[in-house]
């Protein structure tokens, strides 16, 4: 088609013009390569951590502000109830009991141990924990500071693991039958078969934090991270709990989709949730793991908004002038007996060309650098949270709870993601298809639309 | 019979009050050769316009072989049907002589499969050489920019040609050539040539000649002149 041919013969007799409309969709085309690769990377890393973080609720009493009693408010059926909800794609069911132990010492212990109090309805001292899991592989440590030294996991009911010091201590072995009680409950007791045996490397911290409860007099054996024992939440289950007295209920719920928060929430109330407790995912946690990369796809997004304005504008100025160039030429094709559909035809397929070559162009140069460009304003993101974050915890609160410190933030031991690897997908491409095409309408649509208004007679006249 | 017809015609420019002429009747045949004179600013060019369908009447009609310009199709009479040699040439001036030709055969939708050759002979016949013919028009001379905008008019094989001032810029021995051309075309190949000019050898040529004065047109005789 002789309009093609004309056209692309028409980029190279007027170079000049063309060349400047090139540079400046180029810019516009590798700069929206760019922010639109790391826009959608981060989407998708913002996203997993969203379902990695967000999508796990917690139902909880806020310690800070309620202290623990609310607890027992509810019952460990309801805790248990909730978890059978459409909105849920998993539950992860974990209680800790604080316990006494009927045949065994604990580690540490060596008043109370195997001495019931006189009233048998009295709640015991707890000595240690048994801590019900519905999931073994949630067991934390297990493949890095706990490791097995005899046996295996829990499987069946009335199976549980022990720690090697507390094996070593009363010198049981793999098939020992223990004696379980819950300290507070009166009546709530457990046959437990050892199947397992493991170490437990104390960290630097807890030995730290033992010393120190240790010279404030604060030492009790249930604080002790050895005298914890472990089996399936079935078991812990298994003597019927009316009340979650003594008991601390730690279930995961994770939703499907984390947007349900809301409407989850509105189910647990309606099954009996009071109002004290909280529905809540760990936002700060989110913040902190996906604020480096919100901040810098917004600078990124940012960045781009102004060169698409910016460019817009000079395209515009550009192809206005051009118009003026270019009068006469359509004024000679008309006069010719050429159609403006065609004329048109030819100016657009001009830009289009010009556009077609920054395309290609612009997509390898963004790509290339889209990752150097991530990478650095990434780092900046991060360093300037982590300054955030530092100032933030020196005002921090510490809480004592259950033999673990904590601290009032909530997203301590999060770190957040400070790599990203952005490539790009077919999904950049065509949304990058599309902003070319824009930019090729607006960089002709205005001048075919002026230029092909205009009688041929009119247009040579203005020239002559 | 006549291919081209003016009745009635009156023109004025939009906004002026003056008539370019008034109620003009003329008619023009196939196999003639038509020289128009008169003063500068006589309205001979304004006439063309009409003739070649840039411009349509203020009142009465121009018809070409008994349809009225002002309703037909007039891009496809421009492209089609006349040949145009405009006093102001209106070539593209940074395209080459070989583009501005081959391009108007395109737009007229002319079949011929080698546009290119045909376009070189076109040329040759004018008188332009082939190295000239890659040139832009920009480094042409005024006469040879002229004698491709002569072979532009007629690249396309019009029954009509309409030429204002075509051997304005060309020298006697370069005239005689184009106005050969001129002359065969109406006379042996039957076609209708409407000529401005105000040169004595072009009105040689001519089988009628007109004379525009003060918006009036008179025939005249040639040995009158
Ligand atoms: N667009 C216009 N609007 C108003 N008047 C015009 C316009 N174009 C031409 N004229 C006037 O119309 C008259 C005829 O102009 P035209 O170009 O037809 O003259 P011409 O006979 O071709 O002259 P020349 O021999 O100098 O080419 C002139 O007086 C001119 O000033
Ligand atoms: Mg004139």
């Amino acid at each position: 088609m002789y309009i093609i041919s004309n056209a692309i013969k028409n980029l190279f007799r007027n170079k000049g013009r063309n060349i400047l409309i090139a540079a400046v969709t180029l810019a516009i085309i590798i700069s929206a390569v760019v922010t639109l690769t790391i826009n959608n990377a981060s989407s998708v890393i913002i996203d997993e951590a969203r379902l990695d973080i967000a999508s796990r609720v917690d139902i909880s009493i806020d310690l800070f502000t309620h202290g623990r009693d609310g607890r027992q408010t509810i019952t460990v059926e309801q805790y248990v109830s909730f978890a059978d909800s459409a909105y849920l794609r998993h539950t992860v069911f974990q209680a800790e009991m604080q316990a006494w132990f009927g045949n065994f010492f604990a580690v540490g212990d060596f008043e109370m141990g195997l001495t019931p109090p006189p009233d048998p309805n009295m709640p015991h001292s707890p000595v240690g924990k048994l801590t019900g899991h519905s999931e073994p592989s949630h067991i934390s440590g297990f493949g890095t500071y706990r490791h097995f030294v005899e046996g295996r996991m829990f499987e069946s009911i009335n199976e549980a693991i022990i720690t090697e010091e507390l094996a070593n201590l009363n010198s049981l072995q793999l098939g020992d039958i223990i004696h379980i009680e819950s300290a507070f409950q009166h009546g709530k007791h457990f046959e437990l078969e050892i199947v397992g045996i493991f170490s437990h490397e104390v960290d630097e911290v807890e030995a730290f934090q033992s010393i120190v409860w240790e010279m404030m007099g604060f030492s009790l054996p249930s604080m002790i991270s050895q005298n914890e024992i472990f089996t399936s939440f079935e078991t812990l289950m298994s003597v019927g709990w009316e009340t979650a007295d003594g008991l601390d209920m730690r279930l995961e719920y994770y939703l499907r989709n984390p947007n349900d928060l809301v409407r989850f929430e509105a189910e647990v109330r309606a099954k009996g949730l009071p109002d004290v407790f909280g529905v809540t995912i760990n936002q700060a946690a989110l913040d902190r793991v996906t604020g480096p990369l919100e901040g810098m796809r917004s600078a990124a997004m940012t960045f781009t908004i102004v060169i698409l304005i910016l460019g817009a504008i000079v395209l515009v100025l550009v192809s206005y002038l051009a118009i003026r160039e270019r009068k006469y030429e359509v004024g000679v094709l008309r006069a010719m007996g050429m159609e403006r559909g065609k004329i048109a035809c030819g100016i657009f397929s001009e830009a289009i060309m010009i556009t077609a070559l920054c395309l290609i162009i612009g997509l390898g140069a963004g790509s290339a650098i889209a990752q150097p460009m991530a990478d650095r304003l990434l780092a900046g993101e991060v360093e300037t949270q982590a300054e955030a974050v530092m100032g933030a915890e020196e005002g921090g609160r510490v809480l004592m709870s259950g033999g673990q410190v904590q601290t009032d933030d909530p997203a301590s031991g999060y770190r957040p993601i400070s790599d990203i690897e952005v490539a790009i997908g077919m999904d950049v491409i065509i949304q990058i298809i599309f902003i070319a095409l824009a930019l090729a309408a607006v960089s002709s649509v205005i001048g075919i639309i002026r230029i092909t208004q205009y009688e041929p007679l009119k247009i040579l006249r203005e020239r002559a | 019979m006549s291919t081209l017809a003016l009745q009635n015609v009156t023109y004025k420019y939009e906004g002026s009050s003056k008539n370019i002429f008034k109620d003009v009747n003329m008619d023009f045949e196939k196999g003639k050769v038509y020289t128009i004179v008169g003063k500068s600013g006589a309205g001979k060019s304004t006439l063309l316009n009409l003739l070649a369908g840039l411009d349509t009447a203020t009142e009465g009609s121009v018809t070409y072989e008994n349809e009225n310009l002002a309703e037909m199709n007039r891009n496809r009479y421009r492209a089609k049907n006349a040949g145009i040699i405009f006093q102001g040439l209106n070539l593209l001036t940074n395209a080459t002589a070989i583009d501005n030709i081959v391009l108007s055969m395109n737009i007229s939708g002319v079949s011929e499969r080698n546009k290119k050759a045909k376009t070189y002979s076109l040329l040759e016949k004018v008188g332009i050489s082939k190295e000239k013919a890659t040139r832009k028009i920009l480094k042409l001379s005024g006469g040879e920019q002229q004698r491709v905008a002569i072979a532009r008019a007629l690249a396309h094989d019009p029954e009509l040609i309409v030429a204002d001032e075509p051997t304005g810029n060309l020298d006697k021995q370069t005239e005689d050539s184009i106005l050969k051309i001129f002359s065969s075309l109406a006379h042996d190949e039957g076609k209708c040539v409407i000529i401005v000019t105000h040169s004595k050898k072009v009105t040689n040529i001519a089988d009628e000649m007109w004379g525009l004065d003060k918006g009036v047109f008179r025939q005249m005789t040639k040995d009158k002149k």
